[in-house]
């Protein structure tokens, strides 16, 4: 039944003049004889509808007359998502036969103060920086933080290696506004290992209009929330990159002539992230333990997006460029990451003691560089020398050769258990290795035999 | 041949009864700089050509219930409120002919070297849809530019886009133009994209690369800034279009854009004549996308083809960390930067090898290259970390292995050096670094 008429039409938004009462905010319409041209209804008067774009505007004709096609947009919430990739949108894009069982729309409430579930293990990443500075557990909301290219997806592709494929859990990726070729291999690898079997895939990628690209992280969260709710599972939620979702709020507000705020940020911005990262909680049905790719703009840190996201965050990975620059992978910056479980309590007073020592040497470390690269390094007393050498071997240390990055490096992968870098972080602590060229710690699993 | 026009004459008959043989008219209203306001148009789509009288051309680049918004991408003579629009019923389309190889072009068929348009031209859609991810392949073919400290230590795939950032006078389009050249008898086609360039540039670049015997597989796509800007602004999107069509056919393509920096200023120009509410930088907020969406077509594709670009950057006082560069660093498959100072050190190419970063790195590269170029890096990275803190120490002191280390920093930093259009081949390359392999054992 046709509901109005388009009468005005911009880069990805455009005007419907009402002839029917019943539609509302969320409703989903499209041209009559042609779906491919698709609208998301954002506000309502008693005359118009503003609607966003689903697709392209291009060759849309000022008034053609629209109908109402749904409630707004749903995806598959049955079995039937294991093992599939689907867009933003809900739609099937591997190319596979595929029969509907049952469908939700995407938009949901969030986990209510009364379910939140806090209690859970601690979950061994394998991953020497990750587990010895920001140790995480089971139903952690972890941000990865990073500036363009210093390795962010490779992390993730990591966790997902290491977690996913190592306890038998149930996931989700999401990839919001990032390479397509990169959402290609992922699919392409997890199918050659067998692991496709337990994960679902949304992707709406950076080449795609901000619609699809915010409307990515809504979809995966509901596939999460079927595996959690119905399936009862703990679920591993990846979400490559949420900082494109605002990024993509941005350029929708700008369009509908919303006022922003600095760096041209939406005015609901903390309201928005927050109805994303509230639905992902654990319940007593299950946890679902996210991982979160949060994308620097400009390397600022203090960026008003970034910020926002982080303070929903339990614990966080933050990459430096300073260290991509030496080579040195994951290139995390061991003073900005940390988590919730860094406390005597949760990880225990020798961890705990370890990680306070560790970080004095590298804080002293760089005071030592400045003062080396005026005077050299002769004129060090003792004590500063060997704090100066043992850093040093602590960061080499803490490099560390990746599973994803082996046909990149032609550096077998490794798994490190969180013992083995205890040991090894206290012998270079204590001067067992001043002996050791620190060369010989770069790119290594565990040191000690 | 009744038949056909039996066939014309019944549609030139519905043609007439539908209304559809008379364009869709209106009147200009307001002019602006580089779009027009215009009154009428009833029925016009999104993206519409339209025509002002014999004055103008342009695209229909906004429409409001009582009013239409033009871009104008060509200006014969100036437009007064009052001229006759004219909606042409059909997409706005760039022209591009297949005599266009080894020749300067612009968007719209004309051969600018010789002054004149094409006679053969086709329409090619100014942009299309992205390609389904499902139809791309992985990124697995070299993409050789013959220079060492790409080739061997931040490798190009085909379907890779590798952004070559940079501040002014570091020689990145040199590297776009060693790369072309280095495409000789390889099957691939080259097109080079000028974005605000001067003409002078565009003339010297177009005469090195007929020199050099690299025209007879490479087009030139020229934007000047002397043009409109909405002009400019397309033109890599049509350079893009121009070179999908070509993958499709399952060729190669190597597309460079020299350079972005320049697109988003004009970008940023067209948006706040147009008064978009500004961002980060006072640029627009779908900036990233603007960039995204046109470097998401180098892919390789499933069929055989593919499309590797490599865009360029201008940095200011060496800074890749500002907002355009990271946006683009963060689109790209990697970044080689160059450095000033390495440049007037005369480490020619001046790549900053710490800087620098291939996220496909030896996935396309084949086993020696491999084995060689991560030696090459890992080493070449610690060294340059040691050099700076033992700067000031005495060699005779340190250990055995530190000597090792800088002595063979030192010679790794000479193997690197080449000169512009000297490229080199892979076993050459591998050569070069024999000894770090014969030290070891």
């Amino acid at each position: 039944m046709v509901v109005g008429k388009i009468i005005s039409i911009f880069d990805i938004s455009v005007e419907v003049i009402l002839s029917d009462e019943s539609v509302k905010i969320g409703d989903i319409l499209a041209l009559e004889d042609n779906y491919d041209y698709s609208f998301e209804v954002v506000s309502i008067n008693n005359v118009s509808a503003t609607c966003i774009s689903l697709g392209t505007t291009r060759g849309l004709k000022k008034g053609s007359e629209v109908v109402k096609l749904s409630e707004g947009i749903q995806i598959e919430y049955s079995d039937n998502v294991l093992g599939r990739v689907f867009n933003s949108y809900g739609d099937l894009i591997d190319n596979k036969e595929f029969s509907s069982i049952n469908k939700r729309t995407i938009n949901h409430d969030t986990v209510s103060l009364k379910n939140v579930d806090v209690t859970a293990d601690i979950l061994w990443t394998g991953i020497k920086v990750i587990d010895f500075f920001a140790p995480l557990q089971k139903g952690f909301r972890m941000g990865l933080l990073g500036g363009a290219g210093v390795g962010k997806t490779v992390l993730i592709k990591e966790l997902i290696h290491n977690v996913y494929s190592s306890i038998n859990a149930h996931a989700v990726f999401v990839g919001a506004g990032e390479r397509s070729r990169e959402g290609k291999e992922l699919y392409e690898e997890m199918k050659e290992s067998n692991l496709l079997d337990k994960m679902s895939m949304v992707f709406g990628q950076m080449g795609d209009n901000p619609v699809s690209r915010s409307k990515s992280v809504y979809s995966g969260l509901t596939l999460a929330e079927y595996l959690r709710d119905e399936k009862k599972q703990d679920v591993l939620l990846f979400i490559d990159n949420i900082y494109r979702f605002i990024q993509a709020k941005s350029e929708i507000a700008t369009e509908l002539k919303q006022l922003l705020i600095e760096n041209g940020y939406p005015a609901d911005m903390a309201n928005e992230i927050s109805k994303i990262e509230e639905r992902i909680s654990s319940t007593e049905d299950g946890s679902i333990t996210s991982f979160q790719a949060i994308y620097i703009p400009a390397d600022d840190y203090n960026d008003e997006a970034v910020q926002t996201i982080t303070s929903y965050m339990d614990g966080q990975i933050v990459l430096d460029r300073k260290i991509a620059e030496l080579g040195l992978y994951p290139a995390i910056d061991v003073f900005k990451s940390t988590s919730k479980l860094v406390d005597v309590e949760k990880i225990g007073e020798r961890h705990f003691k370890l990680i306070e020592e560790v970080l004095r040497y590298l804080t002293r470390y760089n005071e030592l560089e400045e003062i080396i690269a005026i005077l050299g390094i002769e004129e060090l007393s003792e004590e500063d020398k060997s704090i100066f050498y043992r850093s040093r071997k602590l960061r080499y240390y803490f490099s560390q050769p990746m599973f994803v990055a082996e046909p990149y490096t032609n550096i077998p992968g490794q798994f490190v258990k969180i013992e083995d870098i205890l040991i090894d972080v206290e012998n270079i602590l204590n001067g067992s290795y001043d002996n050791v060229d620190e060369s010989k710690f770069l790119f290594i699993g565990k040191y000690h035999e | 041949m009744d038949d056909i026009w039996t066939s014309n004459l019944n549609e030139t008959v519905d043609n007439i009864k539908n209304n559809d043989n008379i364009y869709n008219t209106g009147k200009v209203i307001k002019v602006n700089d580089y779009n027009i306001e215009v009154t009428g148009l009833n029925d016009v789509s999104f993206y519409e050509e339209v025509n002002i009288d014999d004055k103008a051309s342009g695209y229909v680049f906004g429409i409001y219930a009582d009013r239409v918004i033009v871009a104008l991408v060509k200006i014969n003579s100036e437009i007064k409120p009052g001229d006759m629009v004219y909606a042409l019923r059909k997409e706005f389309k760039c022209l591009f002919s297949l005599d266009s190889i080894g020749k300067v072009i612009d968007v719209f068929g004309n051969d600018l070297i010789a002054g004149k348009k094409f006679d053969n031209l086709v329409e090619l859609s100014v942009e299309n849809k992205p390609l389904p991810i499902m139809d791309r392949g992985l990124v697995k073919r070299e993409m050789l530019t013959g220079i060492t400290g790409i080739d061997l230590i931040y490798p190009i795939g085909k379907g890779q886009r590798q952004l070559i950032i940079g501040d002014k006078k570091t020689g990145k389009t040199q590297i776009c133009l060693d790369t072309i050249v280095n495409q000789k008898n390889k099957n691939v086609l080259c097109i080079y994209v000028a974005i605000g360039k001067t003409k002078k540039e565009v003339k010297d670049i177009y005469y090195e690369l007929t020199r050099r015997g690299a025209a007879s597989y490479t087009i030139i796509i020229a934007s000047f800034h002397d043009e409109l800007p909405t002009r400019t602004y397309l033109t890599p999107y049509v350079a893009l279009s121009i070179a999908e069509s070509f993958m499709l056919q399952t060729y190669d393509v190597l597309v460079c854009l020299d350079d972005l920096k320049k697109h988003a200023d004009i970008y940023r120009q067209i948006s706040l004549a147009s008064k978009k509410t500004p961002g980060r930088d006072a640029y627009p907020s779908d900036i990233f996308y603007a960039h995204s969406r046109l470097l998401e077509k180098g892919c390789q594709h499933k069929n055989g083809g593919s499309i590797t670009i490599l865009p360029i950057v201008e940095t200011k006082a060496g800074d890749i960390t500002d907002y355009i560069s990271t946006n683009i660093i963060s689109i790209c498959d990697g970044q080689i930067v160059l450095s000033e100072k390495n440049f007037t050190k005369g480490e020619k190419p001046a790549i900053d090898y710490g800087l620098s970063v291939s996220r496909l790195g030896g996935n396309v590269q084949d086993d020696e290259m491999k084995k060689v170029g991560s030696k090459v890096r890992i080493d070449l990275l610690s060294y340059l970390d040691v050099r700076q803190i033992y700067e000031l120490a005495n060699t005779d002191e340190m250990s055995e292995d530190l000597q090792k280390r800088l002595r063979e920093g030192k010679m790794m930093i000479d193997c690197l050096k080449q000169y512009k259009f000297s490229p080199k081949t892979k076993q050459e390359m591998i050569n070069s670094f024999n000894f770090l392999v014969d030290e070891k054992k």
